[in-house]
């Protein structure tokens, strides 16, 4: 077991412990071959913006393959650590495999460097896996488009960020929604931002919860890939806040009373 | 030199007494538990004592600073790539240390061209069914499990007294602040030599020398708080997150001191 582990080392980074101790993921598959075209997969509708106390993320749990519903209860949002959430779109395999490197390099920073990563330094993390990952997407296997919410404590303030499948990372400062329902939502949701009761920004928790659910039920409504909410079988959104206090995810005991506020139109 | 078994037995007699003698002025480390974790904490002159490991482990450490890093970052590692590789419930002390630290630290130990490392651990660790265990681990790879709780030092004299007061107090039923501040009290106690003990040890040398380096170390808790760093760490089960471990911050601790010292 220590035999892999004997070199001095101390940058913290874990993806050299990983490809040190030879597991890090492959990252080209051979005799497949390329498509013509990057197709962005789609089947999923993942969102986030800015309100009053720092971000909300929320996602529709259904995972699909082709026109087949492949699962009702897939987790979309996913937390790295403390302060940081991931919502994924796009391949599942690669996308959790990509949320297991993160957190694991995030903690393993953390703890050996006795300090945080800085925001930047996450920010390019997830950059950085995904251009490692261009060739898995290139080839139509393993294309990913996340959104990633951070907590910074030292700077007191939330970012938001969407990456494209090459790893280019763009900061959002006020809402941003990916997957295959995300057309139908984006611009409700710069609708409700420009001429909505106030601002994203300003909505308190209960109004962005409120919002985040009817918007992933109205994708689904035209989108068949983003799955609504069955309450008769508890399953509900997955919807996340990140704050100054860290990560907190809305419980399914919650939730229910929240949905059934959130569908009256009142 | 050494092809003869009793020569080597002899050299390994002197290593036992190098190391013995260089741990000699490490300070306690005490690894208690309370009613919602576990708590290890520590005086020491320069920060750097006590560490998270995982997800629910915690290091405490004393020895030669590059000693505690080297082995640190050893068990970093391994607990990450197996926490990576397999699950975090997969990571546990037991096994880091049976079949990785353990074996390696035994090794090096008898390797006697090597140098050995000049280190005592102290681990503590939440397990899946949420209670508190600790270990503690010899510089020659010896380690042993405590339900209790338990304490490492340099001075096996001051570990003994500290361990009976451990052994006879409830920690397990006690409040956070509670459970940390009788181990204060007991660190207090154990630093102080019973008067019998002074006495018997008067005339001998050794002992002699060992005080005169002990020499302008505080000897009780208030002198320790002006002097020294308190490090604090704690796991708490109940966090609701994956990573259970915490420090108290700089104000926790003048809180703490403002309590214990009255």
């Amino acid at each position: 077991m220590i035999e892999n582990f004997e070199k001095a080392h101390g940058s913290g980074d874990f993806l050299e412990l990983l490809k040190r101790s030879g597991h890090y993921p492959q990252q080209v598959l051979s005799g497949i071959p390329e498509k013509k075209a990057l197709d962005i997969p789609q089947g999923t509708t993942v969102l986030a913006f800015h309100y009053k106390d720092g971000i909300i993320v929320a996602g529709d749990r259904r995972a699909t393959a082709g026109n087949a519903i492949m699962y009702d209860r897939c987790d979309k949002v996913i937390p790295i650590d403390d302060y940081s959430l991931m919502a994924i779109a796009g391949v599942p395999a690669t996308a959790f495999e990509m949320a297991r490197v993160l957190s694991h390099n995030f903690e393993y920073y953390r703890r050996s460097q006795l300090r945080a990563m800085s925001t930047e330094g996450k920010v390019r993390a997830l950059s950085k896996l995904l251009k490692d990952n261009v060739a898995m997407a290139l080839q139509g296997v393993g294309g990913v488009s996340p959104l990633f919410a951070i907590y910074d404590p030292q700077q007191d303030r939330a970012f938001l960020y969407f990456y494209d499948m090459l790893g280019a990372e763009f900061q959002i400062l006020t809402h941003v929604a990916t997957g295959s329902g995300s057309p139908m939502i984006k611009g409700v949701l710069e609708h409700e931002n420009l001429w909505g009761t106030c601002p994203l920004k300003d909505r308190s928790e209960g109004e962005a919860t409120s919002l985040s659910i009817r918007l992933l039920q109205t994708a689904a409504q035209f989108d068949s890939a983003t799955g609504q909410a069955r309450p008769d079988d508890k399953i509900y959104p997955t919807i996340a806040k990140i704050t100054k206090n860290g990560y907190q995810f809305i419980l399914d005991d919650e939730m229910a009373d929240i949905y059934k506020s959130s569908m009256s139109r009142s | 030199m050494f092809e003869e078994p009793f020569r080597w037995m002899e050299a390994i007699s002197t290593r036992h007494s190098y190391v013995r003698e260089k741990l000699s002025k490490g300070q306690p480390v005490i690894g208690i538990p309370y009613n919602e974790g576990a708590v290890i904490l520590g005086f020491s002159p320069q920060p750097g004592k006590i560490f998270e490991i995982y997800d629910r482990i915690a290091l405490g450490g004393l020895g030669h600073p590059a000693d505690v890093e080297r082995l640190r970052m050893t068990l970093l590692d391994m607990a990450h790539a197996e926490g990576f590789n397999r699950s975090a419930k997969d990571v546990t002390i037991g096994r880091l240390l049976q079949f990785g630290l353990a074996p390696a630290l035994k090794q090096n130990f008898e390797e006697i061209q090597r140098a050995p490392y000049l280190i005592q651990m102290l681990l503590a660790e939440i397990n899946h069914e949420d209670d508190a265990e600790f270990f503690c681990v010899n510089y020659d790879g010896y380690w042993k499990k405590f339900k209790q709780g338990t304490v490492i030092s340099g001075d096996n004299k001051v570990s003994g007294r500290i361990q009976k007061n451990i052994d006879n107090t409830d920690f397990v039923s006690f409040t956070l602040n509670k459970s940390i501040q009788s181990a204060l009290r007991i660190w207090e106690e154990g630093r102080k030599k019973p008067a019998l003990e002074k006495e018997s040890l008067k005339s001998t040398d050794d002992n002699d020398e060992l005080d005169d380096e002990m020499e302008g170390y505080p000897t009780d808790l208030k002198e320790a708080f002006e002097l020294w760093n308190l490090e604090v760490a704690i796991l708490n089960k109940n966090t609701g997150r994956k990573c259970l471990y915490s420090t108290l911050s700089e104000s926790e601790i003048s809180t703490l001191q403002s309590e214990v010292i009255r």
